[in-house]
């Protein structure tokens, strides 16, 4: 009969699932009957999902991009004169546009599998609502907070494979709490947390071609739905697309616009999902 | 398919594991870079003793790492770059079945606080390159105890030894942030529960 002090000593092979049948079997018969144990357990496997799962791994930079892109069309046509690193960058240097392709290339095919089947309107505004309201409940914690908006445009920068641009306002009762990456409908977006007057406001930015499968009208240019009681704007700008997610109508526009611009009026919603 | 093109395939893939790995081996970006350039050159070399059944992620980062140590051989003048060997510490070698008599730190604390995915991820870079590198490869790369064993070289043990030495390390960082190294002297809290 396995003790407390044994049970505990192996909780991180036991969550890892690395222990050998038989003794993962004696530590499980132990948690069917110890309290204490169960909720150890419990905590350690929050944490796993809460952080440890999300961990990625330091992103290589453009620059060790451009080099190995290079590099590995001459290891295999096996041109390799001399393996110099020296040779290897100077290589590198002068195929480098080569590699933008590649990588342009690349990317879009990964893209395009990754998006699967198209996403509708209907899927993506209920997807946001859903995203919106475990950000304002702290269901998913933000993986940066209490940050300005360029350093989290820099942060995301480094993470997502397009680009992620911020506004940067002054307005009084306007806050960014906080960013993180993450998922509507599989499509891998940077999701950002505000504060307008005290009421939360998601805005959602998606990479250009997943907007683009919506297959979206171009007119009017602000996509406007009632969902679940949210109000949800959905628009294109700047190379990416963005969905806002708010209970406050147009005054969630107070995250991109300063109270003063004078805006075009949002339509009407279109669609009450 | 033939050998090159699943290269090519497999490279992109798992390119910042392997730039992260390089960083955690080398600690510099430059030095990264460089040993990044040279493992794929090596790996290309002995692409024909890879088995396919395997995964190609340990494979690689084994080679990366015999690179490393050969490159430390060639030239150890920089501080950063001292024998990855010199740095373990000896450590007892323990056995599966009773891989540590220690109880890890509950994380309950960290979990209460709510910190962000960032700051857990900046402890890891804080704990002593040694158990850092085998943090990295379970809890980042998701590597199994084996995998790390193979590519470090060292007993399974000594791997659960450094992971269980490492995570709790980590905690104390994000429990108790004045313990990281540079600002105070670490303290590991042991109080179990």
């Amino acid at each position: 009969m396995m003790d407390c002090d044994t049970a505990k000593s192996k909780l991180f092979p036991y969550v890892d699932g690395e222990l050998a049948t038989e003794l993962r079997d004696q530590v499980e018969a132990h948690l069917a009957r110890c309290g204490a144990c169960r909720r150890l357990v419990d905590f350690e496997v929050a944490f796993r999902e809460t952080y440890v799962d999300r961990l990625r791994p330091d992103p290589a930079p453009e620059r060790v991009r451009e080099q190995v892109a290079t590099l590995l069309p001459d290891l295999v046509h096996g041109q390799r004169a001399g393996r110099t690193q020296r040779w290897l960058k100077r290589l590198a240097l002068g195929v480098g546009a080569a590699l933008l392709v590649a990588i342009g290339l690349s990317a879009g095919v990964a893209l395009q599998s990754h998006l699967g089947t198209r996403t509708t309107l209907a899927e993506l505004t209920d997807a946001a609502v859903e995203q919106h309201q475990k950000l304002v409940r702290d269901l998913l914690p933000p993986d940066i907070k209490d940050v300005s908006p360029k350093a989290a445009e820099e942060w995301f920068r480094k993470r997502l494979a397009f680009n992620v641009s911020l506004p940067d306002l002054k307005t009084e009762g306007l806050r960014l709490l906080g960013g993180r990456i993450s998922h509507l409908r599989e499509v891998e977006v940077a999701a950002l947390e505000y504060q307008v007057d005290g009421n939360n406001v998601s805005l959602f930015i998606i990479p250009e071609e997943a907007y683009r499968q919506l297959r979206l009208k171009d007119k009017p240019r602000f996509k406007v739905v009632s969902h679940r009681g949210y109000d949800v704007v959905i628009w294109r700008s700047q190379g990416a697309g963005y969905t806002l997610v708010s209970e406050i109508g147009d005054r969630a526009c107070l995250v991109c616009h300063a109270p003063h611009e004078k805006l075009e009026p949002l339509p009407r919603p279109s669609a009450h999902l | 398919m033939d050998r090159g093109s699943e290269f090519q395939d497999l490279v992109p893939k798992y390119l910042n594991s392997l730039y992260n790995y390089a960083l955690v081996l080398t600690r510099r970006a430059e030095d990264a870079e460089d040993l990044l350039q040279e493992s794929l050159v090596r790996a290309y070399d002995g692409l024909h003793t890879f088995d396919r059944s395997l995964s190609f992620k340990p494979w690689i980062f084994t080679i990366m790492r015999n690179v490393q140590i050969d490159r430390q051989r060639r030239r150890r003048r920089q501080p950063s770059e001292r024998p990855l060997r010199d740095e373990e510490e000896a450590e007892p070698v323990v056995s599966m079945e009773n891989p540590l008599c220690s109880i890890p730190l509950a994380p309950e604390d960290i979990l209460v606080r709510r910190e962000t995915v960032e700051r857990v991820r900046e402890a890891i870079r804080h704990l002593p390159p040694v158990l850092r590198e085998i943090v990295e490869l379970r809890d980042i790369e998701g590597l199994s105890y084996r995998d790390i064993a193979t590519i470090v070289s060292r007993p399974v043990g000594t791997v659960m030894s450094r992971l269980y030495r490492g995570r709790n390390l980590l905690r104390t960082y994000l429990v108790e942030p004045a313990q990281r190294p540079g600002e105070n002297r670490i303290g590991v809290r042991n109080d179990g529960l």
